[in-house]
């Protein structure tokens, strides 16, 4: 696993500590979330019993637009939309048959997208907003936390925002104060405010 | 009298009924067959010294045939939960390799088998684990949980049970009480195949350590013999009973140490299995206890010991 710039796993049990620190590194490949999460806090104490991580995500990855894998060239007949790379091909059509009807949505062939000149008019088709993969990164952090945390620690209180998250689990009932009293800590040994 | 050793056959398909024919000749007993494409693999139970024959007669067949010390055997494999925390790897993984020593797992996931203080075992859990041979039960990373746990996941059960968890086996041994028969440590929850040759490592102290308790079952069974051989019980309902040949699964009679699984509804087939006789004017039911499975609607045949029906087939 290529290192998050901190990664660090605390617990009273050493075995314990061990284990946890290879699950987190298994669950985070296996998501492919390592690219996504910069640094990585986490507590767990199975007499409490308490799991806490807290941490930082990197820089948000931004929105996709068409021009980030397609060409756009209009042309007398019609404007041509050449595929680069297929990944967004599903959500750019969609978008497109919303848009301008599936009539006028002409594909010949998997990397070539046709529409005719008049439909889409001037519109610049190359800032088109395809996909946001931000959108469902929140729920994969929070889902690969979830994965990570011992599975009858059932009881949850979870945040992110602004780059920062933290999920807290226990078997039983969470203090009101668990955020001041143990999380607030863990950032700071991370040199953030929360 | 032959001593019949539990073996696997793995070759090809071509010609794979000769060995079958064979093994059937010398006495022995197939438990199992698996075809998998082009490739066989026959867990089977074979006369000690003709072991050399079946590989003689393999060899250009390009059969392998290796000792397999769970043919025979069927075991549950204990999960906390069927949840992702502990599927697909550490409980599947452990079940895969020990089906490669032969035996016939099942995965008993629980419905609450998390949680220190939640854990508990249901009497359909708790009946299911007691109908096999032994229960492996694979557990988590933390000795606080293993200690506070494993109590409740026990109650009950009067199989032999071997713990895996990630504390050492010197920390097992110390946090569960009473003692039970066998210990892996260093395997808890892990999130990755099995495939280091550390963790390969720690699967064959598995098999060793499930070989171990089931041999010193074995033992006790050798003072005082059952009154038939399980496999032999199950040649003779495979060859009696015509339904079994139309069942679809993987292994419509399963063999256990001290009895069968066959897959055929109690209700409908209890009486008639009840009254099959096995040798001149002995039926199973003078022989074996023919009880209703508490999986699906299956038929449990449990055999009892000579000392108790004075018959020996």
């Amino acid at each position: 696993m290529p290192p998050l710039n901190y990664f660090v796993v605390e617990s009273p049990d050493a075995v314990g500590r061990e284990a946890y620190e290879r699950i987190a590194a298994d669950v985070l490949q296996d998501l492919d979330l390592i690219k996504v999460i910069d640094r990585l806090h986490i507590y767990v104490d199975p007499k409490v019993p308490i799991f806490v991580a807290a941490g930082m995500l990197r820089h948000m990855p931004r929105a996709i637009r068409v021009s980030d894998f397609a060409n756009v060239n209009p042309g007398e007949k019609g404007i041509v939309i050449d595929i680069g790379d297929e990944t967004y091909l599903a959500p750019l059509l969609q978008k497109l048959w919303a848009r301008f009807g599936k009539e006028s949505v002409d594909q010949p062939d998997r990397f070539t997208i046709v529409l005719p000149a008049g439909v889409a008019g001037e519109e610049d088709l190359g800032h088109v907003v395809v996909a946001d993969p931000s959108e469902t990164l929140y729920k994969d952090v929070i889902y690969a936390l979830q994965y990570i945390a011992p599975e009858g620690f059932k009881v949850r209180r979870q945040y992110i925002r602004d780059e920062k998250f933290y999920y807290v689990a226990s078997e039983d009932t969470l203090p009101g104060d668990i955020v001041e009293t143990m999380v607030r800590p863990i950032f700071a040994k991370m040199g953030v405010t929360l | 009298m032959t001593t019949l050793v539990p073996v696997t056959y793995k070759g090809g398909v071509y010609r794979h009924d000769e060995i079958m024919d064979l093994i059937d000749d010398l006495g022995g007993y197939i438990v199992q067959k698996h075809v998998m494409a082009q490739d066989v693999v026959l867990q089977s139970f074979v006369p000690r010294d003709d072991i050399d024959l079946i590989r003689e007669v393999a060899k250009p067949l390009a059969g392998e045939v290796t000792e397999a010390p769970l043919v025979g055997t069927e075991i549950a494999v204990v999960s906390p939960s069927l949840e992702i925390h502990h599927l697909p790897h550490t409980a599947c993984d452990i079940a895969e390799y020990l089906r490669r020593s032969g035996a016939k797992t099942n995965m008993v996931g629980l419905a609450r088998g998390f949680g220190k203080r939640i854990a508990n075992l249901n009497d359909e859990e708790r009946d299911i684990i007691n109908e096999h041979d032994l229960a492996v039960y694979a557990l988590g990373n933390f000795e606080e949980c293993i200690r506070q746990k494993f109590p409740v996941l026990r109650q009950g059960i009067h199989v032999p049970i071997v713990v895996t968890g990630a504390p050492d086996r010197e920390t097992l041994m110390r946090i569960i009480d009473p003692p039970v028969e066998g210990y892996v440590g260093g395997v808890g929850r892990i999130m990755h195949r099995f495939k280091r040759p550390e963790e390969l490592a720690k699967l064959d102290e598995l098999v060793d350590e499930v070989s171990r308790t089931l041999d010193a079952r074995r033992d006790d069974l050798a003072r005082d013999p059952l009154s038939i051989f399980p496999p032999r019980l199950m040649a003779i309902i495979g060859e009696r009973i015509q339904e079994v040949s139309m069942l679809t699964h993987p292994t419509p009679v399963t063999a256990q140490m001290e009895g069968l699984r066959v897959k055929l509804p109690y209700d409908l087939y209890a009486d008639d299995m009840r009254s099959l006789e096995v040798a001149d004017g002995i039926t199973i039911g003078d022989i074996a206890d023919v009880k209703p499975s508490r999986m699906r609607n299956y038929i449990l045949i449990r055999i009892k010991p000579f000392s108790e029906t004075r018959i020996l087939v």
